[in-house]
């Protein structure tokens, strides 16, 4: 799948002036598929907190026989060393999970702040900032992390800093567009006409405005990132030893798996990915919905206006 | 005049990516510490001939910037060195896999495309309806499937009925070539299905919300107090006009059809590039991992001017 | 309700009720009623006006008419066309009549147009779809409906986007006579216009009316646009119909009180009293601007700075001097794109400019920098014209009034600092200032929010407001409101005002003189009284003819 979120660049709708955080959350929520994805990543989250208390057995020693079939012992069956494959999930998805926020939190911290600087201040910064964004776009990005994976070693923290600093791109260009068209709304002008320095209007003024933009993008940069994550590690880039959501489904296809007919071992992992990713899809979904008010308006709906019988006095009355 | 300039701008910005990727590449391989190269001499099973013919060749024994500067005249020769695996040119080997790669990857890509823009289009006319619902959710669902997961599904449910590995049946006997051809067509049909599955979604998600963004335009009312038939309205209005983020949004996905590839040719063993990449990693065979990024690259900045000039065709108003 | 003259009418819309669905769940239904009973009718050949600000419900009127509302929507009602109902069975019914009998010219004609097909191409399409000529004569009958709204027909075959604002109007006009119809319905034909274009569209809506027998309501906010181009007039308000009547009888004996008050706040240039007041001039006035030059985007590429000389058609600004006394109010009139915008935010010192001086106060500012500006900005103060961008959202009555404070740290405590905002609502007529603290922007109209914006100008005391279309994207009703205000503010508080408009009669009615400027320039200056009534330039002469009066009698338009 891909590895740029959806909304790149110019692409995006001028998004709405939000009433900020609270007003937007409430609008987020007032969408029946926030809710579900709310509740769908809430119990992800849960289970990763608690992974220790909740895995069934242990991951590193085997409990039952090699790839045997789900059972009411074993409700997902177990993996070729005998490993029940549940706990694996619940222990991979912790560390995946964690996987994900770090390369997000490199990415969105790089992204808002090329973003941020390029739209504000324009001019020259803002040419060579987008240049270079525009290389990193164009450059498959997925050959370059292999690369540079395949040069460093295999280990989950390369990883992590490979994903993030190659993920920024895409935020980079929805912050940029968002707080170029911000730099000209009236009251950013007004504000700066008063005297505002330059620190005072981005932290007060303009930061609060794109962040529900930020919070969205990276939710969904997340999924992005655990979506690499599973590829590099199914390249055999990532951590072997580490159990994430990627080497489960790795080690599945390496040990024959497949041909052992053992789609157990194959397939809670792989739903696992869909499912956090399906989650946190509505999620940020949700919250760009809610700050796109374009979005509202068609006009050419399936449906028709109605029609009701005549309420007041009639032609005749007048 | 303004209208030139657009596409003399694309083509730099082409040919400048290139170069940075062709320099990235030396970058990555010869100048970070205990990057690829310096390590030449652990080339396995080499003779000392070899060895001392790739010193030669690589320039181990110059400085940096005479190094990269005889990169450069390889490349403008075509070579891109020597594949430790089989002992043949990189630019041989390459240039059979992309000759596997490009027909299964077009064809899925074309296919994901046209299945996105009518589902996208359906959906988003019939916005708020079942149909749109439904659509939107299985969209939603395929993009959140990693595509070894779908690739692995469909190893399990469907090798039964049809080849699941490699480009043709190395027992086969062709009796004539149209008999080979069906051949290569049947082991292409999952790959290429994995691929469509992994992109269509995307494509449909894209397609759908640049629909909506059109269909509030005021030029789709007007359209409609002309009584233009809905039909035509979605056509020559909404979706012509989606196109242009459409356009750009796929190029922009470009790199994901990328990882699609190279996840399918490792999982139906298809003797792509995207294979030799992966199995250039786990032999760390450097020259080949150098040169498949190279061409990957190559391919995809053409691919994104392809788009540009898509773009440039589909928009009257481009002037810079 | 039917014409004056006894004249049949082509169109009629009777007891329109419209109705939208606002978030309905299964347990109750909300609703709001935008139009509650509207009753119309026109002529061939006659134009009536029908006048609301915004939200009174006069588009979705218009949109109904053609059974172009949202799902959302329900209506009831009829609208009949030569008799018959056409909404009778919703869109079965009203669908062949569209643009075959009656066409229509939307809000907003920048957006009519799909940008990737010609323009030709579009009108040609209207006759496609319903076969009006044969294949062979549609490009033919393209080049003479460009023709007959007055562009030539050989740029049937550019795109939307190679037209000039009024062009596409035009084209607008153009396309919807396609199929000969009987009526036209156009809503705001001419608000993002330049007067000057403003008139040139009405008078070819007028004409085209005449020659081609058609029936035309006009939907506009403004009375004076009503009065030079129809013959009668309906006034709405709330989704009703207030007053209806010929446009004369309406001027001169309004009986309802909304329609007094409409054309009360609608200013008429000709009107305008005699020398407001003598100004003495002083030693340093409060703003003195000489020989500006601005260039266009205002930041220049390095190379063109190094070389230190734009180009001549780069320039937005090309050396304008102009002079603000204490409690003097100085307007500087003019189309968009003349330069005026750029002037003031060069005298903000928002954009560099190219030479000249600007002298506040007697300080010289051209060249400032960042935090030399910083102190002066007390004394300087902008009011933008849109007060639902001006403010920031997010922030409540009292943060936006304090943050002028805190960035210049004004007032040592919450307390003193209460009194300052306070006080200065309470300027602003935004009285008990308790209630209005707490308030968001969006829980204030329009006219409230242009206040709040002048009062947090007021709180640092400044002595020179920049004033840019303080009114224009008020009501109507509100307008007179907000510049009583600004004058107040010059008169008690000696305050010098620089006020940009597009718009004479505004500024012939409330500011001292008047200094009209074109490409850069400014062309003339002097007393309002005397600009307006004994011009001397002919780029003055031109935007006077174009000023649409309230009064029918004052006919200019034709």
């Amino acid at each position: 799948m891909s590895n740029t979120s959806i909304d790149a660049g110019e692409l995006v709708p001028e998004v709405e002036v939000s009433h900020g955080l609270w007003v937007t959350l409430r609008a987020v929520l007032r969408q029946p598929s926030a809710i579900v994805g709310l509740v769908i990543v809430g119990l992800f989250v849960i289970s990763a907190v608690f992974a220790p208390l909740l895995e069934p057995y242990s991951t590193t020693n085997a409990s039952c026989g090699v790839f045997d079939a789900p059972s009411a012992a074993h409700w997902f069956g177990c993996d070729d060393g005998g490993i029940d494959v549940l706990s694996l999930v619940i222990i991979g998805g912790r560390v995946s999970m964690l996987v994900g926020l770090f390369a997000t939190v490199i990415a969105m911290v790089l992204g808002a702040g090329v973003g941020l600087l390029s739209g504000y201040f324009g001019g020259a910064t803002d040419t060579i900032l987008m240049r270079i964004t525009d290389y990193f776009l164009v450059i498959p990005q997925i050959v370059l992390m292999i690369v540079i994976a395949a040069v460093w070693g295999p280990s989950l923290s390369h990883v992590v800093i490979v994903i993030g600093i190659l993920m920024w791109t895409g935020t980079a260009r929805v912050i940029r567009a968002q707080v170029k068209s911000l730099r000209e709304r009236v009251y950013i002008k007004r504000v700066e006409s008063l005297g505002a320095s330059h620190t005072r209007i981005i932290v007060r003024h303009i930061l609060p405005q794109v962040g529900p933009l930020l919070v969205a993008n990276a939710v969904l940069a997340i999924t992005v990132a655990i979506f690499t994550e599973t590829a590099l590690a199914f390249l055999g880039l990532s951590d072997p030893t580490a159990i994430t959501w990627g080497t489960i489904m790795e080690h599945a296809f390496d040990r024959a798996a497949i041909s052992a007919g053992a789609w157990w071992a194959v397939v809670p992992a792989g739903m696992a990915v869909a499912l956090f990713t399906v989650g946190c899809y509505l999620i940020g979904r949700s919250i760009e919905d809610s700050l796109n008010p374009r979005l509202k308006v068609s006009y050419l709906s399936p449906r028709s206006w109605a029609m009701r019988p005549l309420v007041g006095r009639g032609p005749d009355a007048l | 005049m303004r209208k030139s300039g657009y596409l003399w701008k694309r083509s730099v910005f082409a040919l400048v990516t290139i170069y940075v990727a062709i320099t990235l590449n030396f970058v990555l391989f010869r100048v970070l510490p205990g990057s690829a190269i310096s390590r030449i001499s652990k080339v396995p099973n080499a003779s000392p001939a070899l060895k001392h013919a790739l010193e030669v060749q690589f320039g181990l024994d110059k400085s940096t910037w005479q190094q990269y500067v005889l990169y450069l005249q390889q490349l403008l020769h075509g070579n891109m060195g020597i594949s430790y695996q089989n002992m043949q040119p990189v630019t041989d080997n390459l240039k059979s896999a992309l000759l596997a790669t490009l027909p299964m990857v077009t064809i899925g890509t074309v296919l994901a495309l046209v299945i996105g823009i009518a589902v996208g289009v359906l959906s988003a006319v019939r916005r708020g309806t079942v149909t749109d619902h439904a659509t939107t959710n299985v969209a939603v669902l395929f993009y959140a499937f990693p595509t070894q997961f779908l690739g692995m599904m469909m190893l399990i449910f469907a090798a039964s009925f049809l080849p699941s590995a490699g480009m043709t049946d190395p027992f086969a006997i062709y009796a004539s070539w149209t008999d080979e051809a069906g051949d290569v067509i049947r082991h292409m049909i999952l790959p290429v299905l994995t691929l469509v599955l992994t992109l269509f979604a995307e494509n449909t998600l894209i397609v759908r919300s640049a629909m909506l963004e059109t269909l509030g335009e005021d030029y789709v009312l007007t359209a409609r107090a002309k009584g233009v038939p809905r039909r035509k309205i979605v056509r020559s209005y909404a979706l012509r006009n989606a196109m242009l983020p459409t356009i750009t949004l796929v190029a922009l996905s470009l790199g994901g059809i990328v990882t699609g590839a190279i996840l399918i040719e490792v999982i139906f063993s298809w003797p792509g590039i995207g294979r030799a990449l992966y199995q250039a990693v786990l032999a760390r065979d450097y020259p080949m991992l150098q040169g498949g990024f190279l061409i990957i690259t190559v391919v995809v900045v053409v691919f994104n001017f392809i788009a540009d000039l898509l773009y440039f065709r589909f928009d009257p108003r481009i002037t810079t | 309700m039917s014409p004056e003259d006894g004249r049949v009418p082509v169109f009629e819309i009777q007891d329109l009720h419209v109705w939208f669905d606002t978030g309905s769940t299964r347990r109750h239904v909300s609703e709001v009623h935008i139009v509650k009973g509207i009753s119309l009718s026109v002529a061939p050949g006659e134009r009536l006006g029908l006048v609301g600000e915004s939200g009174c419900g006069k588009t979705t009127t218009i949109l109904a008419s053609l059974g172009l509302l949202p799902p959302s929507a329900s209506v009831s009602g009829r609208i009949l066309l030569e008799g018959k109902d056409i909404l009778a069975e919703g869109e079965k019914t009203v669908g062949p009549h569209r643009w075959n009998d009656i066409a229509m010219v939307f809000q907003g004609a920048m957006n009519a147009f799909n940008p990737v097909k010609t323009v030709g191409w579009q009108i040609a399409e209207a006759l496609r779809v319903h076969h009006t000529v044969e294949p062979r004569q549609r490009r033919a009958r393209v080049a003479e409906l460009l023709e007959l709204v007055g562009i030539s027909g050989e740029n049937a075959d550019r795109f939307p986007h190679e037209f000039s604002g009024g062009m596409k109007q035009r084209a607008v006009i153009a396309m919807a006579l396609a199929c000969n119809p009987k009526v036209l319905l156009a809503d705001e034909p001419t608000t993002a216009l330049d007067v000057v274009v403003q008139n040139q569209i009405l008078a070819l809506l007028t004409k085209l009316s005449e020659e081609l027998d058609l029936a035309l309501i006009l939907v506009t906010h403004d009375l004076a646009v009503v009065a030079q181009t129809c013959e009668r007039a309906a006034v709405m308000l709330e989704g009703r119909i207030v007053e209806q009547g010929p446009m004369t009888e309406l001027y001169r004996h309004p009986q309802h009180s909304y329609t007094r008050q409409l054309f009360e706040s609608t200013p008429d240039v000709f009107a305008a009293p005699v020398a407001a007041h003598e100004i003495a001039p002083v030693a340093t006035p409060l703003l003195e601007v000489a020989d500006l030059v601005v260039s266009y985007g205002g930041r220049r590429s390095w190379l063109a700075a190094r070389r230190n000389r734009p180009s001549n058609d780069t320039l937005a600004v090309d050396g304008i001097s102009l002079r603000v006394q204490p409690s003097e109010m100085l307007a500087l009139v003019g189309q968009s794109g003349c330069g005026k915008t750029s002037t003031v935010q060069a005298i903000l010192g928002m954009v560099p400019t190219s030479g000249g001086s600007i002298k506040v106060a007697g300080t010289e500012v051209t060249g400032l920098r960042r935090a030399q500006w910083r102190p002066l900005r007390r004394r300087v103060q902008m009011i933008y014209q849109d007060p639902y961008e001006s403010l920031d959202i997010r922030f409540r009555v009292r943060q936006t009034l304090e943050e002028p404070l805190r960035i210049h740290g004004i007032g040592k405590s919450a307390k003193e600092r209460t009194r300052i905002i306070s006080e200065a609502l309470e300027r602003v007529d935004m009285t008990p200032p308790e209630r209005y603290l707490g308030r968001y922007p969006h829980e204030l109209s329009g006219g409230q929010r242009q206040r709040v914006a002048i009062a947090a100008s007021l709180v640092l005391d400044p002595t020179l407001l920049l004033a840019d279309e303080p009114v224009s994207m008020l009501d109507v009703s509100v307008r007179s409101g907000v510049l009583d205000l600004l004058d107040n503010l010059r008169r008690d508080l000696g305050m010098g005002i620089l006020m940009i408009t597009h718009d004479l009669s505004t500024a012939a009615n409330y500011a001292d003189r008047i200094a009209v400027m074109n490409q850069g320039h400014i062309v003339e200056q002097g007393p309002a009284w005397d600009v307006v009534n004994a011009p001397t330039h002919d780029y003055t002469k031109t935007l006077l003819a174009a000023v649409p009066s309230p009064d029918p009698e004052v006919r200019r338009v034709g």
